[in-house]
């Protein structure tokens, strides 16, 4: 077997997991901390909808995956604020109508396209392309950018949405906002990650560092550390044990997560 | 100074309304505390007089500017803020910290001065030892401290507490009333507090706003009656 990186499809997929792993797990951490760890698996099914129009229309599925996410993240925040005692109702309504549009789409659309779909489902990251590996580096450093500028504002909001509106926060915008930026950063990520696993690489990493880190900034930057590590490690297993590549990641997040519970509990 | 004028405002849950004619005033210098019965919408109140809520009837007006003509600032203390949740990952001193960035910009480094308010507000409630403990690890007591401290970080010129002391020893009570009279007596600031001990604070607070159920209303919606506390020993404490 010749060295992973002697192949040009296996550059691209490390870059592509090094850029996710600066971006995804700020995200992750921030919806966890709103409450709002299904809205990356409800955009990741609305998106699949997207995908749907946009191979059905025959144009770019993640030009229309992006359309239809950041749609449907300013229509979340709508819900959420309508069904403000019981955010999830807005997450638990919008995959149900992602997954149903994207149904009848598929149905109407002829049969080459379920493999499309079915790439999009589960991903497929040693498939991506340069540009989507460019397009993963910029959504990283729109991220980055707006987390170094807007920490303290994301704080307050994500500790208390009451207390952040009288400090003077725009809390609205400041939500919708955020809405969007995740919505565009899962719409990008699908084509790697697949819908079903971006949720997971979202959350795993922040679940982890919120169970180590003390302070906000901490868990913010153990997050990326164990995002960064997971995902390159995934990959390298992928690679040599011949398995899916976001599901290893996946495997190893979650065995991380169990193994510092377990040295939390004997801890204590 | 007038910071909060409130005219004839109504509130609706759905068309039901809670709070029907409703006036009151709030001005720099005074503690007034704000009482009735269970469900009288107090917190509905304040909220709508924040603007956190927006009521479909009547007019709140917010001064632009507190005594010294610079930007009023506001702290609100809502109820069971120190319920939130328990994983937030902070320490004491960083959530502290956070109620000086609306004073001092939310893009502009802390100074020394700065600093040594954060001190101070953390001393004057007892949690500047815990500093360095995660939010999440302190008892239901200290997380009100601790909340209350970083109210105090923000050195606002109008405080909206909402049952601020809950939790509270007799003794801690006591000296927070003492606080707040002495902020609004010799600061200058304007506090508004929710309780439900009207007698345990009267001796402190200035004026009583009092909401009364509507007994003509076929809802259950209340209005005001406001009383002066005629006892109060506010101005010799």
């Amino acid at each position: 077997m010749l060295n992973l990186f002697e192949y040009d499809f296996m550059q691209r997929a490390f870059l592509a997991v090094i850029a996710m792993s600066l971006f995804s797990p700020i995200l992750g951490t921030f919806l966890i901390l709103r409450r709002q760890s299904l809205m990356s698996d409800t955009l990741s099914h609305v998106s699949l909808s997207g995908v749907a129009f946009g191979l059905v229309l025959g144009i770019s599925p993640t030009l229309s995956t992006m359309v239809v996410v950041v749609v449907a993240a300013i229509f979340l925040e709508y819900l959420r604020t309508i069904y403000k005692d019981f955010m999830e109702i807005g997450t638990a309504i919008l995959m149900s109508t992602g997954l149903a549009l994207a149904l009848i789409v598929m149905s109407k659309g002829g049969s080459s396209s379920s493999m499309s779909l079915d790439q999009y489902l589960f991903g497929s990251i040693v498939t991506i392309s340069s540009e989507q590996v460019i397009s993963l580096f910029v959504i990283a450093s729109i991220v980055l950018v707006l987390t170094f500028l807007f920490i303290r504002p994301m704080y307050i909001l994500t500790f208390d949405e009451d207390t952040a509106f009288v400090d003077g926060l725009p809390v609205r915008s400041m939500s919708i906002l955020f809405n969007i930026v995740t919505g565009l950063a899962i719409a990008l990520m699908i084509p790697a990650a697949g819908a079903l696993l971006v949720s997971t690489i979202m959350v795993l990493p922040a679940s982890i560092a919120l169970r180590i880190g003390k302070n906000f900034r901490s868990v913010i930057f153990i997050a990326n550390v164990i995002g960064f590590l997971g995902m390159v490690a995934g990959l390298y297993i992928s690679y040599y044990a011949e398995t899916p590549a976001s599901a290893s990641i996946t495997l190893i997040f979650v065995g991380v997560f169990l193994l510092v519970n377990l040295l939390n509990k004997l801890r204590k | 100074m007038r910071y909060i004028t409130v005219e004839d405002l109504a509130f609706y849950y759905d068309k039901e309304p809670v709070l029907e004619h409703i006036d009151y005033h709030l001005d720099s210098g005074e503690f007034v505390t704000l009482t009735g019965e269970n469900g009288a919408a107090k917190t509905t109140l304040i909220k709508a007089s924040l603007g956190i809520l927006s009521p479909k009837v009547g007019k709140v007006t917010l001064s632009k500017t507190n005594i010294r003509g610079k930007k009023l600032r506001i702290a609100y203390l809502p109820q069971q803020i120190a319920s939130f949740n328990a994983g937030f990952p902070s320490t004491v001193y960083e959530f502290v910290k956070s109620g000086r960035y609306p004073r001092k910009g939310w893009f502009r480094r802390l100074n020394a001065h700065d600093e040594e308010h954060i001190k101070a507000s953390l001393e004057s409630v007892g949690m500047w030892e815990h500093r360095h403990s995660r939010i999440g690890a302190l008892s239901g007591g200290q997380k009100q401290r601790a909340v209350i401290a970083r109210m105090f970080a923000s050195d606002p010129d109008i405080f909206i507490l909402d049952e601020p002391t809950t939790g509270m020893d007799a003794g801690t009570k006591e000296d927070f009333y003492k606080l707040m009279h002495h902020n609004a007596h010799q600061h200058k600031k304007a506090v508004l507090m929710i309780t439900h001990d009207p007698d345990e604070v009267k001796k402190y607070a200035d004026r009583n706003i009092h909401l009364v159920r509507n007994q003509d209303s076929p809802w259950r919606c209340f209005n005001i009656h406001e009383r002066k506390e005629e006892d109060s020993h506010a101005e010799s404490i």
